[in-house]
Formats: C-alpha cells, structure tokens, sequence
C-alpha cells in the first residue's frame, strides 16, 4: 500500500524569519487523513496506539491544541477516554502527558500513552465497546506552512502583528514551534531573545503555559508582556 | 477577484493562502465531474467554487455526466445501498453503469492536471485516465455499506490516486490516500449573508413573531430523524419555567409521502398551542430561513440522525449558539460546552434550552465563539484551500510538512 508515503513526519525546518532578523509571521493549515482505523474499546486503543504511524501519534496529541479551545483534557486519546468511555481516571492520567516539555519524543510519548493505558485496564479492566459511531478515529495529517501576510521589524510592529494575525499563526509560532528545534521553545520568544536581545520578556513569553490557555488567551497574555515592556521603555522619570 | 469579497469576513491567513496557492496554480487545470448541473448540494459547492477558483487564475471546467432513467435508477440505488438501506443489484445492472461512463467520455475532455470526480455515478471514469492526478471525492455517508456494493466501488476508487470524504467515520476503506474535507457554508450567500434591519423585521412581521419575547428554532424538514416532536416536548418543558415561543421551520416535502405524514403528525401534536408556530416555505426561502435564525434567541438541531447538518454551522455563523442532537457531523461543529451544547434526550434539549434563556451573557459569549469557530473552520474559504492544498498535496506525496510561498 502506497499509504507510507504521507506516515513519516519529517523534521520540519525553523521558519525561515525572513531578512535582517524580521520576524516573517508564517500560520499552517492541516489537511486531515483518515487512516481507517478505529478503536472501540481500550485493549483497541491500546493496540492501536502501538501500531499508530508517528504522524498519527503527533495529530492527536501535539495538533490537539490547533483546535484553539480549552477542553477539560489536552489530548485526543484522553479527550476520548473521558468523554465517550467515561474512564475518569484514566483520561486524567493521559491528560497529563505533557508533549511540550523538552525531554518529549514521539516515542516516549506512545510509551507513555501505552502505559496508562494498560495500567488502567490491570487495574480496573476494560470498560468494554462503545456504541457504533463513537469509535475512537485514528488520523493523519499533512501540514501545509505558508505567509501569514504579517512581519515585523521591532517589537512595536510585532506588538500590532500579534494583536492581528490568525489564531492558526500563533499555534504554528507558539506551539508546533516547540516540537521544532531547540525542542520545547517557541518561535516567539526565540526571535524576541536572538534578535532583539530581550532575554527577559523572552523569559516571560517562554513560560506561559501551553496548557493552560486558549490561543486566544495566549494572545492576549503575550499582547500584554509586550505592552508592559515596551512601554517601560517609553516611560520617562 | 473574487476572493477579494471574502476579506474582512473570512480569517486573513485563508485569504493569503489561497493567494499563494492561486499563484502556485495559476495556468493549471482542474477538472470536476459530477452527474448533475443543479440541484443537492454537490452542483451547489461547485457553483460557488468554480467561479473563484478561474478567478484565481487556475483553469477550472466542470463537467456532467450524462445517462438516461435506468442510469439514475441504478445510482439511485448504489447511493441508497452505500447508506446502508439495502438493495439488490444484478450483473447487469453494473455493467450498465460502466457502460453509460464509457460513453460520456466521448463527450467529455478528460485531459486535466487534477482531476476530481464527484460520487459514485462517475466513478468508473477513472478507467479512461489520460493524465493527471485523480482524486475521488465522496460527500455521502459511507458508514454503513451494503458490503458488496461497497466492494464494486472501492473496485473502482481503489484506482484513484487519493479520495477525500466530509467526515472520516463516513469513509469507505481504501488502499489509497484518504482526506477528511469537512463541509462549508458560504458567507455571501442569501442564507447566510448580512441582513439590513429592515429585512429581518420584514420576515419578523410576515410571520408575526414578537421583538419582545423569546424564540426557539428548528429549521429542517420535517423528517423523523429531525425529531420534531422531540423538540416540542423539549419546549413544553421549557414552557413550565420560561417564556418562549418555538418555530419549526421547513419546506415541505411534496415528493416524500412520509414527510406530509410527519408535518401531519406535528400539526395534531402542537395543535392548540398559539405559541407553537409551524412555518411551511417554499424551496428556496433562504432570506426567509436567515432572518429566522438571527432573530432566534436559542436554535435547536435535535436530530436523531444526521449527515453532516451543515444548518447548525449557518445558525453558528449567525451567532447562535446550537444546541444539537449528538449525531452525524454535528459534534464536528458544536464544541460542547464552548460553543454551544450536544444533547442526547428532549430532557437534555429542554435543560439546555432553560440555561441560555435564564443566562443571556452565557448565550452571548457562546455565541460569539460559536460564530468564529464558523469563521476559522467552516467557511468556504476554508474549503477551497483544502482543495487546492491537496492538489498540491498529490504533487508532493510523501511529505508530512509542506512550505508553499
């Protein structure tokens, strides 16, 4: 089957931010591939994730926050587990893996999805199959990176770019770029450390919570580091 | 341009995508074919895409197939078995299909750069491939086949390069490429554009509803797997608590027997009830079906079944929060708790239904994120990109990270 072709996800290349250190605002869209495999039950799951190509595994874990909103869990595989299984425990459990911390990689990751999951099934079993239609869908992705029509030069231009670009600018910028390299940095801070030389709004910047928020709400909170920052240095007296 | 209309309603990034992928594009063709120029919901997407896509540069041609009753009877029914409504087909009556496709193509160039074959009535074209890359695209719900249909066409797409389907769980399995393109609505059209004052309270007025109290609305035929009666039970309750008036509105279904049967029984079940007000319109009522949803306070979609229930994205767009039956592609569109709700029973419809009555800064906040999860996911901008991605998807196989511009 030629369906190989779209599994391995390469390392993808730092953004290319443009001439003289300008930050060239880039966003990405995902094309979604259905991979004809689904899970009813957990022993499903499970075997499924072992098997999952590293594409799939990244969709739904890393690709889960394209979708922009605040969930109660922060991936697929838990987003399932606690919405359709109504397994508490353990969609708390595969809540918590955390993709973004530094020591992450798509291996350790499936291990520690498989892990949860079959300490959870030992322990309180299989909770058995859903109904038709609520399987668990395993998918892929192709990411398509282009232009988000916005640059900045300064931080007062980027200050007016992040108040204006597209929430899928600011996923691809403060979160696909921390599975970039350096692992586990955003391209936001990166540029405001590297090329303004601002190490300590980069520090800010760089601990806001992927977590914890909303794209949105990370615009508004990197919006506000900016402001504060620029106008201390505005500020006379 | 075109696209240029889209600007300032559409999110800027799938503006400038098209752009980019316009100028990749430009002088390339595309060809589609489907099997009819009007009508359902495929000749309409290609009538609002085709005029932007050759806008963009790209050399865009869409073609019909051509058969007579038997052709259509038998597709009729190969649509029917592949939904899962069984069927029974003849050696014959395969042979036929291929042999009306072996016709057309003496009538349509099928020379193009990309071509995208719409259904099950043309599939079979792909035996007369000339060049290009050949995607099937597939709208209709494939959950469920009649298995050995389900093998004659997978016979036929399995020789396609890629396949696309609106939602994956109603993808057939295939030993090829298969995208998930989800649905849209288009902004600029009579169901969905802006509306002046002036035109909602025209519409307010013909049908006499009240600026002063409350309303709750369905739009969709009237249909079992609606559940109409669901939703008026759902508003009785409501009913003992709140104050609102419910409007079911829909066109009715003149060729479908069991439809004036529904409309029947929801006439007798609501009778008597001044504040129950059912809407027959006409096909076609777009403006109509508009201003009923922006002067909705809380729009239902309680189907029991669904295909993808582009309704509850045109009620979204209007910033409405939905509250939905959890079927179909509906939990493609309703993030529950975000943007609106996904309910499983009229007590959940009714309960729902109370909280945003009694809670209007809830109703608003979800509404407005209801209409930018529309404006980020499920406008047409959204859906031609996907398009003219995958083209370029096709032309760079293998690679899971593609830069363009």
């Amino acid at each position: 089957m030629e369906q190989q072709n779209f599994q391995e996800r390469a390392d993808p290349q730092l953004p290319s931010n443009g001439e003289k250190g300008r930050f060239d605002f880039r966003e990405c869209r995902k094309l979604i591939m259905a991979t004809g495999r689904k899970a009813r039950n957990l022993t499903e799951l499970h075997e499924l994730i072992g098997s999952a190509s590293a594409n799939s595994i990244y969709h739904h874990t890393y690709e889960f926050f394209f979708k922009g909103h605040i969930l109660e869990y922060t991936n697929d595989f838990a987003q399932w587990v606690g919405a359709i299984l109504e397994a508490r425990v353990l969609s708390e459990n595969l809540s918590n893996i955390d993709p973004f911390r530094d020591t992450a990689s798509l291996d350790s990751l499936r291990e520690e999805l498989l892990g949860s999951i079959s300490r959870y099934i030992k322990k309180y079993g299989d909770p058995g199959n859903v109904l038709p239609g609520e399987e668990f869908y395993f998918q892929e992705s192709v990411t398509v990176v282009f232009p988000a029509g916005f640059r900045a030069l300064n931080l007062a231009e980027f200050l007016m770019a992040m108040r204006f670009v597209d929430q899928q600018s600011i996923y691809y910028h403060f979160f696909e770029g921390r599975s970039r390299v350096p692992a586990g940095i955003d391209d936001f801070s990166k540029w405001v450390e590297d090329t303004l030389g601002k190490k300590e709004l980069a520090l800010h910047i760089r601990s806001i919570d992927p977590f914890m928020h909303s794209i949105e709400g990370i615009r508004d909170q990197i919006v506000s580091l900016i402001e504060n920052a620029l106008r201390d240095e505005i500020e006379v007296g | 341009m075109l696209l240029s209309q889209y600007r300032g309603i559409a999110p800027k990034g799938q503006i400038e995508l098209l752009k980019i992928l316009g100028g990749r594009l430009k002088g390339r063709s595309i060809l589609n074919v489907n099997s009819t120029k009007a009508g359902g919901g495929v000749a309409e997407l290609l009538h609002r895409i085709m005029p932007i896509i050759n806008s963009m540069g790209i050399n865009g041609r869409w073609e019909v197939i051509e058969g007579d009753n038997r052709f259509f009877d038998i597709t009729k029914k190969i649509h029917n078995a592949l939904q899962g409504n069984p069927e029974t087909f003849t050696e014959e009556m395969w042979d036929y299909h291929f042999e009306i496709n072996r016709q057309n193509v003496q009538n349509i160039d099928l020379g193009a750069d990309f071509v995208f074959i719409h259904d099950p009535q043309p599939v079979p074209l792909i035996k007369f491939r000339q060049n290009g890359h050949w995607i099937w695209r597939c709208h209709i719900d494939m959950s469920t086949p009649q298995p050995d249909v389900a093998q004659r066409i997978t016979d036929y797409a399995g020789l396609y390069e890629s396949s696309i389907f609106s939602v994956d769980k109603f993808a057939l399995q295939l030993p090829i490429h298969e995208f998930v393109v989800l649905p849209s609505i288009d902004p600029l059209s009579d169901k969905n554009r802006e509306l002046t004052a002036l035109e909602i309270s025209e519409v307010a007025k013909k049908f006499d509803l009240p600026p002063d109290r409350p309303i709750v609305l369905q739009v969709s035929r009237f249909d079992r797997f609606k559940d109409p009666i669901g939703v008026i039970k759902a508003y009785r309750m409501v009913k003992k608590y709140n104050d609102c008036i419910l409007v079911l509105a829909g066109s009715p279904a003149k060729d479908d027997p069991e439809g004036e049967e529904v409309l029947a029984e929801v006439q007798n079940f609501a009778e008597g009830d001044p504040d129950i007000r059912i809407l027959l319109l006409p096909a076609f009522s777009d403006i109509e079906i508009n201003a009923l949803q922006r002067l909705a306070d809380v729009v239902l979609q309680k189907s029991l079944k669904e295909g993808f229930g582009l309704t509850v994205s045109e009620a979204m767009w209007k910033g409405k929060p939905v509250i939905g039956g959890a079927v179909g592609g509906i939990p493609h569109q309703i993030v529950h708790g975000i943007n609106g709700f996904l309910v499983y029973s009229e007590e959940g419809a009714a309960f729902r239904i109370r909280q945003y009555l009694n809670n209007t800064d809830m109703l608003k906040r979800m509404g407005e994120a209801a209409r930018e999860h529309i404006r980020n996911n499920f406008l047409i901008t959204r859906q031609i990109g996907d398009y003219l991605s995958i083209c370029i998807g096709v032309e760079n196989a293998g690679k899971a990270v593609i830069e363009i511009g």
